[in-house]
């Protein structure tokens, strides 16, 4: 748990603090990113917290102990750090890098080099191929992932990542940003995050803090933040889009529901009567290898008047790629929806259809955790 | 060029004395200035204020003419004529490209890699000692280098305050208008200097770490 108490931070020669008066408290196992525009002081508490900079005043304690009673580089040792630039040691191989904390401590050669293959293959890196490879033979997502993989090397229960995913293609980010995820889920590090995007922020938070001009504007779920910002300026810096974004935190699966009907080729003529039967708000058309093919609502059986089962094909296999995997976004899932212009959604997990997500169910969602 | 020859040839023993004496004085400026300046090359790029007055005496006697130093040190009762004023001519000239190479090579290793070693709890001899000086190596050594090809031929002035080596082929060569004695000076001081400086190049290839000579395509 790291706790820090009315800290301030004010650089020498200069009179207006970077950090004023933070108080702030990231539980032990909690990823709390720091977010703000550039200048807003979140690299500089990051920081204060390895020692890297040292406070003005306040304290900060890490598991209840002031950090200032232990030795600089022992404290560093135990906390991992990853920077924007990455700082891999150009003239050493990428075993020797991962290692160096290792080394600090001490471990026998055998540890090290088990736990370097370890690593390099949770970061999704061959460790045959990558091992004796120098930094500059890798490519930029690559040498993120180095970077990650040697701030973890003495299995910290600490990280510090100051906009880690930062100097890498959009694409290549979001992979990386999935794979930290998955990765952190089992391994329930206390984790500092710095990003200046909002996005990222509300994708690997489990809390946010906003800073504006060194002070803590706001601290609080992703969900909080974005149903309740707490001022204008918290407003804006989300975007318009709030709402949105908003949907960036619910998957698809989580409003799923079973008002659907499964109509074969021979059930076509009676579609309408099956789907009544049923209760059903949307007919899902299976080929005869049972997989979904096509999908048409009670709006568009509505329009097509007469029931000719080949038009009813027609328009239901022309919405076939109007499915979406449970575990993708709802912000996805409207998306799609609007590319369809289609009210309701298939959904899928793999290929096996688990139900079906509607425009209105999106709404009733959003305006459920709004009220929360 | 045949009187040259013969020249060379007939004085061999001689002027394979005035270069022994060359090498050992250019030998004993240069491992003096390894031992005074690399440290405080080191010494200065952890301290800005102390490495701006460092640069500058360096600069400020780089600039004084080598006879005038030279001469300077004569008149110090305790240097006179010889060795001892022409040693510390040389090692006081290797100041400006030794220090200044030391202090730059240290300069130029990449900030973030330096921030993130200290970040994972490296200490700073360690810094020095497994990221600095490795990665500095090569723009030392070159200042090392530019020391070598330097003293070689400023060594031949000291010929002037009484040092027997090359130089002397020269400055007597001058007073008897030698041409044959004056030539062979001025051939074989630039030869030898050559000779270190392609050495030295490529000892300074070599000491370029591995990781830096690498790319993607490799």
């Amino acid at each position: 748990m790291i706790e820090l108490h009315d800290v301030t931070k004010i650089y020498a020669g200069q009179t207006v603090p970077a950090v004023k008066n933070l108080t702030l408290k990231i539980k032990e196992g909690e990823t709390c990113v720091f977010v703000g525009p550039s200048g807003c002081g979140k690299s500089t508490i990051l920081r204060m917290i390895n020692r890297m900079i040292e406070q003005t005043s306040g304290t900060i304690l890490i598991n209840n102990k002031d950090i200032r009673e232990a030795d600089p580089d022992r404290l560093r040792m135990g906390i991992g750090y990853v920077i924007q630039q990455i700082g891999l040691l150009p003239h050493r191989t990428i075993a020797e890098n991962i290692s160096i904390v290792p080394r600090l401590y001490g471990w026998d050669k055998e540890r090290i080099r088990k736990r370097v293959d370890e690593l390099l293959e949770l970061m999704g890196l061959d460790p045959d191929e990558t091992r004796d490879k120098f930094p500059a033979q890798l490519s930029g997502g690559q040498m993120q992932r180095v970077g990650v993989a040697r701030a973890m090397a003495a299995d910290p229960p600490i990280m510090l990542m100051d906009e880690p995913f930062g100097a890498v293609d959009p694409i290549v980010r979001g992979h990386l940003q999935d794979e930290f995820l998955k990765i952190q889920r089992e391994m329930k590090k206390t984790i500092c995050f710095v990003t200046h995007d909002i996005n990222e922020a509300i994708k690997m938070g489990d809390t946010i803090a906003i800073f504006e001009k060194g002070q803590l504007v706001q601290h609080g779920t992703p969900q909080e933040i974005l149903s309740k910002p707490k001022n204008e300026f918290v407003r804006t810096f989300i975007g318009t889009d709030r709402v949105v974004k908003m949907l960036t935190l619910f998957q698809v699966r989580s409003i799923t529901k079973d008002n659907y009907s499964i109509i074969r080729e021979n059930e076509l003529a009676n579609i309408r009567q099956k789907m009544d039967d049923e209760g059903a708000a949307v007919g899902i058309l299976m080929n005869e290898s049972a997989k979904p093919c096509g999908l048409i609502t009670r709006d568009d059986l509505e329009k097509a008047g007469e029931l000719n089962p080949e038009k009813i094909k027609e328009i239901a296999c022309g919405k076939k790629d109007a499915f979406i995997d449970g575990d993708l976004l709802l912000n996805d899932a409207l998306s799609l929806m609007l590319e369809w212009n289609c009210d309701y959604l298939g959904v899928l997990d793999g290929a096996q259809l688990i139900g079906i997500v509607s425009f209105d169910d999106i709404r009733e969602c959003v305006r459920r955790k709004e009220g929360e | 060029m045949s009187n040259l020859l013969k020249y060379m040839v007939e004085n061999a023993s001689i002027i394979l004395d005035y270069a022994s004496t060359h090498f050992s004085l250019i030998f004993s400026a240069v491992a003096i200035s390894l031992v005074l300046w690399i440290p405080l090359g080191i010494l200065i790029s952890r301290n800005e204020r102390l490495a701006s007055i460092v640069l500058g005496i360096a600069n400020t006697i780089f600039c004084i003419p080598s006879l005038a130093l030279f001469s300077v040190f004569v008149t110090i009762p305790f240097f006179g004529l010889g060795r001892p004023s022409s040693l510390l001519a040389l090692v006081l000239y290797a100041m400006m490209p030794m220090v200044i190479n030391v202090y730059q090579g240290i300069k130029v290793v990449d900030k973030s890699v330096i921030e993130a070693a200290k970040g994972m709890g490296m200490n700073s001899r360690r810094i020095l000692r497994e990221i600095q000086l490795p990665l500095a190596a090569p723009v030392m050594f070159a200042g090392i280098r530019i020391t070598v090809v330097m003293a070689t031929g400023i060594a031949a002035i000291a010929a002037y305050i009484g040092e027997r080596n090359l130089g002397r082929l020269i400055t007597e060569g001058l007073t008897r208008y030698h041409v044959e004695m004056i030539l062979s000076g001025a051939i074989l001081i630039p030869l030898i200097a050559i000779l270190f400086d392609t050495v030295l190049g490529a000892v300074e290839r070599m000491l370029v770490p591995k990781g830096l000579k690498v790319s993607r395509s490799k």
